[in-house]
């Protein structure tokens, strides 16, 4: 069964690399690609062309966004009851303890820096695939 | 020059009359220009160097205000008013030197310094000014306050300079390393050797970029970090150091000894930096063999302690004592060791930022010994320390 998962990311670079990495770790997952925070929500609301978009299993998350950038993005995210419950994972340049202590306190499920080397992405990708979409328990059921 | 040593006799409200040549002599011996000034602040004597420095005549002078040659602050600070008398008011000024403006005959102004004390004459009390122009020593300080504010200027760019590559240079760096590799491991043997040749090259080069950035930003850290010095154990920052270098300890076989360490005036993780740094180096650049490094502390003089790293390794040529501490600056090639070269540019920042100096003493083929100096603290913790290691 495909998994869903969004990637809001602007950089196509970076883009390109996680899907590498994802098909590396896993070919089930379907990965959607936002680039910015505003397509991001529409996304996740299922407004305007994302009528039909699927409810993700698992939300990996740039800071350094356009328009709305990742910190606004995450907070909306985590204060919305349907989609609170989306593990949310940030996937930033930053290691900075400002950025990190800010993410948890908007409750991001976890902060990963962005590793420099390909190599070091894929494992992170891999453990990524592993721990959130296979071992850990989602839930499936949206609060109304 | 004691006021109560001069007998000569003074009338009240006249020019001063001195018969006694050898005070006179004595006044215009002296090497400041001295003026004499009476309660209505007259001068009544000068010296041979207050006329060269006010450009009178001594006899244009006599008898003419003290505005006349300082404009204004004189009077109203140093004699009496209506509301103290000459005493306080000279006691308030005697033994600090106090600046004002002077004014030559030809108009011209300038700086300059007084230092007063009293004189009694008679029942009178007279004021004894040593007047000396300042004019090069106000420039001089004009000049290094404008150096050290270009100073900090200078230094506050260098470090947005450098937290700006290393910040936004780690992205497209990313990109290139990222990508490099994937080519590497998805092509390799695919296109050709040509191309696994070039790909490896730029994998490389990438590589190195990244730790080049990695060490601009250390470099540029020493200077930017703004915690003070405090009381640091420096044998605890030695300790931490070894931890830190332990599977590099284990790997080389190196054995690290110490003398007991002193308390430090420090900043404690720039120690354990300063610390990793040299003995890294020590275990590195070793022939095949056990590497042996020892490191201990003696004093310096009254305040500080001198440090020393010493190790069996290479050595140095002593034509590159300078160099060695240049930023990236190297002595090997890639292929024999790796590193970037910033290790001992950053040791010697950090020593400078802790008011020391580094120095080295080598000998190729037998080993080498850094050596720095670190002030020591004051408190009776540092003295029990110092008892205990004077027993030694």
């Amino acid at each position: 069964m495909s998994v869903d998962v969004l990637l809001v990311e602007d950089n196509p670079g970076d883009v390109r690399l996680t899907q590498e990495a994802f098909r590396a770790a896993n070919w089930d997952i379907h990965l959607h690609v936002a680039s910015d925070g505003v397509e991001a929500m529409e996304f996740l609301r299922k407004e305007g062309s994302y009528a039909e978009a699927p409810r993700p299993a698992l939300i990996l998350l740039d800071l350094n966004l356009p328009k709305m950038n990742g910190r606004e993005v995450l907070a909306e995210i985590k204060t919305d009851n349907v989609l609170k419950t989306i593990p949310t994972v940030i996937l930033s340049n930053s290691d900075t303890a400002s950025d990190i202590a800010a993410s948890y306190q908007l409750h991001a499920n976890c902060y990963v820096t962005k590793p420099t080397l390909s190599d070091d992405l894929d494992q992170i990708i891999d453990y990524i695939n592993s721990f959130w979409l296979k071992r850990t328990r989602l839930s499936t059921t949206a609060m109304n | 020059m004691n006021s109560a040593s001069m007998s000569a006799r003074i009338k009240v409200g006249a020019p001063l009359e001195l018969g006694e040549s050898s005070y006179r002599r004595l006044l215009d011996a002296a090497p400041d220009a001295m003026v004499v000034f009476n309660q209505a602040g007259d001068i009544i004597l000068l010296n041979v160097q207050a006329e060269k420095q006010f450009g009178y005549r001594r006899e244009d002078l006599l008898g003419r205000k003290v505005r006349t040659i300082i404009p204004e602050g004189f009077s109203e600070r140093l004699l009496a008013d209506g509301l103290r008398s000459v005493e306080d008011a000279l006691a308030q000024q005697i033994g600090t030197g106090i600046e004002l403006t002077g004014r030559r005959k030809d108009g011209r102004e300038f700086p300059l310094e007084i230092m007063l004390s009293p004189l009694r004459s008679g029942g009178d009390v007279l004021v004894t000014a040593a007047i000396r122009d300042i004019t090069a020593r106000k420039a001089a300080e004009r000049d290094l306050l404008h150096k050290m504010r270009e100073l900090d200027r200078s230094n506050e760019e260098l470090g947005r300079f450098a937290y700006v590559a290393s910040h936004d240079l780690q992205e497209p760096l990313r990109m290139v390393a990222s990508y490099t590799t994937l080519l590497c491991t998805r092509y390799k043997g695919k296109l050709g050797s040509d191309a696994d040749e070039f790909i490896a090259f730029a994998v490389d080069g990438a590589g190195r970029m990244r730790q080049l950035i990695q060490d601009l930003l250390a470099y540029s850290r020493v200077g930017s970090t703004v915690k003070d010095l405090c009381s640091t154990s420096s044998e605890d920052a030695l300790e931490r150091t070894l931890i830190i270098l332990r599977s590099v300890i284990e790997e080389s076989g190196a054995v690290v000894t110490h003398d007991p360490l002193p308390t430090v005036l420090a900043d404690d993780m720039q120690l354990v930096q300063l610390f990793q740094n040299l003995i890294g180096n020590a275990i590195k650049y070793q022939p095949p063999g056990v590497p042996r490094v020892h490191i201990n502390a003696i004093r310096d003089g009254d305040r500080r302690w001198m440090f020393s790293v010493r190790d069996n390794g290479l050595g140095i040529d002593p034509q590159y004592f300078e160099r060695i501490f240049g930023m990236f600056q190297r002595l090997h090639t890639r292929e024999e060791f790796a590193g970037s070269g910033i290790g001992l540019a950053i040791c010697k920042k950090i020593v400078e930022r802790h008011g020391g100096r580094m120095s080295v003493e080598s000998q190729p083929g037998v080993g080498s010994i850094f050596r720095f100096s670190l002030a020591g603290t004051e408190t009776k913790a540092t003295r029990s320390t110092e008892e205990k290691l004077a027993c030694l």
